[in-house]
């Protein structure tokens, strides 16, 4: 299928006058010329299929909420070209608007004085969902996030969780297309980031509904992602599958080796010696193709070994490597 | 248009009042305190008054135009001021703009929502309670009656316009606070709310008698009190609704630089 976004060579830079300080700072910034430019996105592309759910990765200012705020259609690319649905999404805010649904975890869309059946209402009428659309949708809604008990309840008395899962249901109550979502499960405990992520990988499976989500939280892209695209400094890293990734950065897998009794220092060609605690020995498995068969064989049977235990690294380290890896980062950090 | 859409921001505006009733208490009280002081000084400055200084007006027609020019057509312009100017600030404006939906639109939609709760639970009770105290005199003839409602829609418009615009303003100035005092300085000198342009020197008069200000108080008080002639009322209304279309479409232009501003450089 054609894809439904279409992102080519895009960047935003932001100008803004510099400030200057005190009141007098002020009047004269409204006249100075002098700027600051922020690079926030440089020269990312990529295509997303309807369907898909693609999960946006990046440390704190690389540039995913203003990418979303451009798919969205509220911010104009500096360069570049981008395409949702087939149209520029800003030069057709509102036929963009109708067909997708947007949840920005840190800034809520319902209306704060009203019970959240009321924001719903409203927001029917906004797009115009036929009735007997919205009731069913309202009905599949409210007991798939467990909101039968706070619909009535006006919006500024719910919980943080109880409100993300209000501020969801909402953005899906017109069908759209895509929903984007720029970090949905930050500040929730694990049950309500679990309710959350089990619904997405839901709604994008049964629905269909493409999905893009910005998160810090891994575990959100594990779950409801197959495909992650990771931006650092505003630039593209990597877009691909979680595996891929994994694979691409040499997934260092660790194989620890428990002895009967501590057997003297061990030196093996296939798995390198991290650390030594006599009995216990834990290796890294640098190449990519080794099996722990070859390990054992390596070591031959002399051995009084008890146990044999390969662990996949945890995606967290996989990422914090592959921030790590990149060269302008190491000189950084020197 | 989704005119159904916005009927519905009007209801909830009126509806979400609801949840602070207390607050309908106060404010009506206020405006009691107000109105009682107001037409206390007209009392004090008739008693003390010669015919020439008061330009042939009578005092229950001044206690009338207190009544009229004050809580009625006055209304509370700051919070529209307010819900602009934070909108911005906060960055909320760009919800706005992901909904599809007129934000200027919208604004209108839902403070035609608050100005009808206040009508109701604040204006009403106060001017009957004031009435029966002091006395309203009626309409100058049904022609005036049936111009001043003409006069009321277009003062709640004027008044929309210019409290949006300020509002606006916010976008680039980035402190609403100032302009809220600045527009309610404004208001009060030049819109005749609290004096009636026949007691300002010759000079004022004809200035404020032109400027949008005086289309929010002054005329449609003046026209229910009878001062404006039939062909007078017909020429200030159309004057009224010319400066009423420039007024919105330097709000439309002004919309427009401010969505520039906030999707090019984003806020
Ligand atoms: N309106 C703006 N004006 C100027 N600079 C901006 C603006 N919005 C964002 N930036 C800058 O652009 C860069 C990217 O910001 P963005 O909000 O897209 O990051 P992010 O990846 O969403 O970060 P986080 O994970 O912290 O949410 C940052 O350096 C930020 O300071
Ligand atoms: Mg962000």
């Amino acid at each position: 299928m054609s894809a439904i976004i279409e992102v080519s060579g895009v960047a935003k830079t932001f100008r803004q006058p510099k400030r200057l300080p005190g009141l007098g700072g002020a009047i004269r910034s409204l006249f100075s010329r002098d700027y600051t430019e922020v690079r926030a996105v440089q020269d990312v592309s990529f295509a997303i299929a309807p369907g898909e759910a693609v999960g946006y990765l990046g440390p704190n200012g690389a540039g995913k909420s203003t990418m979303i705020k451009m798919m969205t259609g509220i911010l104009v690319p500096t360069a570049g070209s981008l395409s949702v649905l087939g149209r520029e999404p800003h030069a057709h805010r509102m036929t963009n608007a109708a067909e997708i649904g947007v949840v920005f975890g840190q800034r809520s869309q319902l209306w704060w004085d009203l019970p959240v059946r009321d924001s719903f209402d409203l927001h029917r009428h906004i797009y115009e969902v036929p009735e007997a659309r919205f009731a069913d949708n309202l009905a599949f809604l409210t007991t798939m996030l467990g909101m039968a008990d706070y619909l009535d309840r006006p919006v500024r008395q719910l919980s943080l969780g109880q409100r993300m899962r209000a501020e969801i249901a909402m953005a899906l109550l017109h069908d759209p297309k895509i929903l984007f979502l720029d970090e949905p499960t930050i500040g929730l405990d694990v049950v309500a980031k679990d309710a959350v992520r089990k619904f997405l990988a839901q709604i994008n499976r049964e629905r269909g509904t493409t999905i893009i989500l910005t998160t810090h939280d891994l575990q959100d892209i594990e779950e409801i992602c197959p495909r992650l695209i990771m931006v650092d400094d505003g630039k593209l890293l990597f877009d691909g599958e979680l595996p891929r990734l994994r694979a691409a950065l040499g997934s260092r897998r660790r194989l620890r080796l428990e002895f009967g009794s501590d057997p003297g220092p061990i030196t093996l060609t296939t798995a390198r010696l991290v650390t030594d605690d006599g009995a216990a020995k834990h290796f890294l498995l640098d190449a990519e193709d080794t099996s722990i068969l070859d390990v054992l064989t390596e070591l031959g049977s002399g051995y009084d070994l008890k146990d044999v235990t390969l662990e996949e690294p945890a995606i967290e380290e996989v990422i914090r490597t592959f921030y790590q890896s990149k060269p302008q980062r190491a000189a950084e950090a020197l | 248009m989704k005119a159904r859409a916005y009927a519905a921001f009007t209801v909830n505006a009126f509806q979400s009042r609801l949840a602070y009733r207390s607050a309908v208490w106060s404010a009506a009280f206020g405006d009691l305190v107000f109105i009682f002081a107001r037409i206390a000084i007209w009392v004090s400055v008739y008693g003390a008054a010669t015919s020439t200084m008061t330009d042939g007006v009578t005092l229950p027609q001044a206690i009338t135009y207190a009544i009229i020019a004050g809580p009625v057509l006055y209304w509370d312009f700051a919070r529209l001021l307010h819900d602009v100017g934070t909108a911005i600030q906060t960055g909320d404006v760009a919800v706005y703009l992901l909904k599809p939906l007129h934000y200027p639109a919208f604004l209108l939609a839902s403070h035609i929502g608050h100005f009808l709760f206040e009508l109701l639970l604040v204006v009403l009770p106060v001017v009957v309670i004031a009435g029966l105290t002091y006395g309203m005199v009626p309409p100058a003839s049904l022609f005036h009656a049936l111009a001043f409602l003409g006069y009321w829609a277009l003062s709640f418009m004027m008044l929309f316009a210019l409290a949006s615009l300020a509002g606006l303003a916010a976008f680039w100035l980035m402190t609403a606070s100032a302009l809220e005092w600045f527009l309610m300085s404004i208001m009060t000198l030049l819109s005749g709310g609290l004096v009636p342009l026949w007691l300002f020197p010759g000079w004022l008069a004809a200035i404020a008698g032109h400027l949008p200000f005086a289309w929010v108080s002054y005329y449609p008080a003046a026209v229910y009190l009878g001062r404006l002639d039939v062909s007078q009322t017909l020429l200030y209304f159309a004057i009224g609704l010319v400066w009423l279309a420039v007024l919105l479409g330097a709000l439309a232009w002004l919309w427009t630089r401010a969505r520039h501003r906030l999707i090019v450089q984003g806020g």
